[in-house]
């Protein structure tokens, strides 16, 4: 199985994984969203379960590659009170201004810590009035220090200052460029532009700084289970004889994408979420290809724990195919750092990190090798 | 009156073929008849699935709960209370009473979870075929070591719960054909999974492995034959007693309480001539399902034996979450929500044995009653939730309401519910100590109140614990 995708003018090398299931430490807990600080280094949100309460958000070294990873800092643990969560949902960092946002979409409020982790204030309260939330997801801090929320709830993004005074708002529900249908993750290119994952509606939705729609990229689209593939999950990822994108819908079709980003060309990656990928497509939302998964070397925390569990081991070797293992399941959020070209994968039900890197000037290799 | 008779008919219809139903949904039903309710649940595929996606939203390690209660049940617990397809939802929980496999051992709720998936798909199709499905069933294979049947050591497990719980009751076999039954699936097992560590779980898969089966000749139940795993599953439902014993289970948990599955050699039906009616269906169709369970559905027997079973815990918890409402969305504390089954005797996902679960009155101790009464009250005592503000905007209407016609009007609009003489006066004593209630001059919250709490003693009543 390929571990570097070429496609139209592209090159993704898959670069190495960060993670294993850990509700508390080292390793993540169903990641719902993710952001990059100026070092290149990921925040993320953990939603945790009901039985081991590993709600959490945490702060971790990605590195170029397999074995740097390690945990930079940890808070936003559930509880009651200042600093505590209930289901912790978006973040953002502003490296500039030392400052970490997150939501908790039950609460409907914004905690903001700094960058160690430290509380500092909330803001938002439950409703649908200026400056109130409903289910607050994604978040983007613009290059003003202004914090935009993604409000899933009321279908909408709202616009707080750093100090959380409501600023502004667009949107509303519906299907209609500018609406929303319970949106997930945002990104902001290097124009300011907004960039929504516009979950329910199965679209990317491309804003004006001032909320403006510009475009919409994509529609529905589902996998479908190849005659005798392997279901990792009732739902996907199907690893089937025909190849690792067998059943897929085309590139531009969605099932509930969750977030978005931008790299430093201008391309646009998509998490489709509920059809197990990242799909790839130029600025104007001309498809490139699609990442689905290749974590094919495990990560240096994942194998601290097989190491520490012969039967682990044991069983591994039995196993006739870990391919399953490689691929993407429900992929939660996608990132791409300009400064490493790395493009970072939350993938979310196997708790951990998948990096790829963007490839420049890649030769090729004699074919009759 | 004739029309009241329809509702209280179709209310039946649906607290054993779902879960229940509000006043307004019997109302829609009972507008297109009954005949046309009936063929609805039995092709649930005419009405949309529940939306999984909404789930993992917000609760994402309902996907591979693994092992730990209570994500698994948050699961289950969110299609039992979403579902527009009852029937479907409610031969699901049939088939795991009877193919009872549990958490205590599998500790993998995922697996549970997706042979619960295969009840779904299957619960109303042909019996054979979901014997075949059982039967490659990881899940049913872990939970009853086939994958421990070698050609050269032979484990009985699945073979004798095959025949003594699964397809014809104890008393219709012999020790040897119990040990031949085996011998036919030696080789049925699966394929080593990927484990749990580091990255969460995976599924097994089926794998037949023909150098580890037995292929001698073998005698089951007079046939003699290089018998393998399907053939025995072909001479099975070729059996009398096959019919007989898959239709009494679908008697005892559709229409009126049987003696528990133990004692069937012993004890008659409560009904034979249902049940000969129901086999012969079942012989005829080629082991459909759906043919028993629509002949069964329109029999005057079934019609006649309302409030004859006791409601099973999940259909206490789910009923009752159903009618009330506000439960559709997960929130945080939906796996404690989901406990509650467990709470009063049914751990769903995790019966006591693969006997499953011990049914009618034995659903109720001291213990348990407490736990469901409290449950049903403290859910149907919210007077703000929608199924509860249903009652009350329908007796309010009438303005103002003597003691017994608030009696009469909650139990009606609660079921109808049927009670003794002795319960009535109860209720009418509590009643009478409110005296007239009426919606104006600002005693509407009291009102509001006072039509809370009479539900809440009716819930609480013996009758209610009747479906």
């Amino acid at each position: 199985m390929a571990l570097t995708t070429v496609a139209r003018g592209r090159v993704y090398d898959w670069s190495h994984a960060i993670g294993r299931g850990a509700a508390t430490g080292t390793g993540f807990n169903y990641v719902q969203t993710m952001c990059l600080d100026k070092n290149g280094n990921a925040y993320t949100t953990n939603r945790g379960n009901e039985n081991n309460f590993g709600m959490r958000a945490n702060h971790v070294k990605i590195g170029t590659a397999a074995g740097e990873e390690d945990l930079l800092a940890e808070f936003f643990q559930y509880g009651e009170g200042d600093g505590k969560t209930t289901w912790p949902f978006g973040i953002a960092v502003d490296s500039e201004r030392d400052r970490v946002y997150c939501s908790d979409e039950w609460t409907s409020t914004i905690s903001v810590f700094d960058t160690g982790g430290k509380f500092i204030a909330k803001f938002g309260k439950p409703g649908s009035g200026d400056g109130e939330l409903s289910h607050p997801a994604g978040i983007a801090v613009e290059k003003s220090g202004n914090v935009i929320v993604v409000d899933a709830g009321n279908n909408r993004l709202q616009v707080f200052s750093p100090d959380g005074k409501f600023a502004g708002k667009c949107g509303g529900p519906g299907k209609a460029p500018g609406e929303f249908d319970q949106p997930w993750g945002i990104t902001l290119d290097k124009d300011g532009n907004i960039l929504v994952a516009d979950w329910g509606n199965n679209r990317i939705q491309k804003l004006s700084p001032q909320g403006r729609p510009l475009m919409c990229l994509g529609s529905y689209g589902k996998s479908s289970k190849p005659e005798g593939a392997y279901a990792v999950t009732p739902l996907g990822p199907y690893v089937a004889a025909e190849g690792e994108r067998a059943g897929h819908p085309r590139t531009d079709q969605f099932n509930h994408p969750t977030d978005v980003a931008v790299d430093s060309d201008g391309d646009i990656y998509v998490c489709d979420w509920g059809n197990h990928r990242v799909c790839i497509f130029d600025s104007e939302g001309g498809p490139i290809t699609t990442l689905v998964g290749d974590s094919q070397v495990m990560s240096k925390w994942g194998n601290m724990s097989v190491s520490a569990n012969p039967d682990m081991m044991k069983a591994r070797r039995r196993v006739k195919s870990l391919e399953p293992e490689w691929r993407f399941c429900f992929p939660t959020a996608v990132d791409f750092d300009p400064a490493s070209d790395q493009i970072i994968v939350a993938d979310s039900q196997r708790n951990r990190l998948q990096v790829y890197k963007k490839v420049r000037n890649y030769t090729d290799f004699q074919a009759n090798l | 009156m004739a029309y009241q008779d329809d509702i209280a008919l179709m209310a039946h219809l649906m607290r054993r073929a779902g879960f229940g139903a509000r006043r307004d949904e019997l109302e829609a039903r009972v507008a297109k008849g009954y005949d046309a309710a009936v063929e609805e649940l039995l092709h649930p595929e005419t009405q949309p699935a529940t939306d999984e996606y909404a789930l993992l939203r917000y609760q994402p390690a309902a996907l591979l709960p693994g092992g730990q209660p209570p994500m698994g049940n948050v699961n289950w617990l969110y299609h039992l209370v979403n579902t527009k397809r009852p029937l479907e939802e409610k031969m699901a929980l049939f088939w795991h009473h009877v193919f009872a496999t549990g958490n205590s051992k599998v500790d993998n709720y995922d697996q549970l979870l997706e042979q619960i998936q295969l009840f779904r798909e299957h619960g109303m199709g042909n019996y054979r075929e979901l014997l075949s499905i059982v039967s490659k069933n990881p899940t049913m294979i872990f939970w009853l070591d086939n994958q421990q049947n070698h050609g050269t050591a032979v484990n009985e497990n699945w073979g004798r719960e095959l025949l003594e719980l699964f397809s014809l009751g104890a008393g219709n076999y012999t020790e040897v054909d119990v040990r031949e039954c085996s011998r036919a699936f030696t080789g049925w097992t699966f394929e080593t999974k990927i484990p749990r560590l580091p990255y969460g779980r995976f599924p097994w898969k089926f794998e037949y492995r023909p150098e580890d089966h037995d292929d001698g000749e073998k005698v089951f139940l007079g046939h003699k034959g290089h018998f393998n795993g399907e053939d025995i599953l072909d001479i099975i439902v070729q059996q009398p007693a096959c019919g007989k014993f898959i239709c009494r289970h679908l008697y005892n948990f559709f229409v009126a309480d049987e003696p528990q599955v133990p004692a069937w050699p012993i004890e008659a039906p409560r009904n034979p001539k249902a049940i000969d009616e129901m086999v012969e269906v079942f012989r005829d169709s080629k082991f459909d399902m759906r043919a028993v369970l629509r002949h069964m559905f329109n029999a005057d027997w079934f019609k006649n034996a309302r409030f004859q079973h006791v409601k099973s815990p999940a259909e206490v918890v789910v009923g009752t979450l159903r009618f009330v409402g506000g439960s559709e969305v997960p929130r945080p504390g939906y796996g404690e929500l989901s406990m509650n089954t467990a709470y009063m005797g049914q751990d769903l996902l995790n019966p006591p044995s693969v006997e499953g679960w011990h049914t009618g009155k034995e659903w109720i101790n001291s213990g348990s009653l407490m736990a469901r009464i409290n449950f049903m009250a403290e859910q149907i005592g919210n007077t703000s939730a929608l199924g509860v503000r249903g009652i009350i905007d329908r007796l309010r209407v009438k303005g103002s309401l003597s003691p017994e016609q608030l009696v009469d009007g909650c139990l009606d609009l609660l079921g109808p519910v049927e009670v003794s003489a002795d319960t009535k006066a109860q209720l009418l004593s509590q009643a009478n100590e409110w005296g007239q209630i009426s919606w104006s001059n600002g005693s509407s919250a009291a009102s509001d109140q006072h039509v809370g709490q009479m539900l809440q003693l009716i819930v609480a009543t013996r009758e209610y614990q009747f479906a």
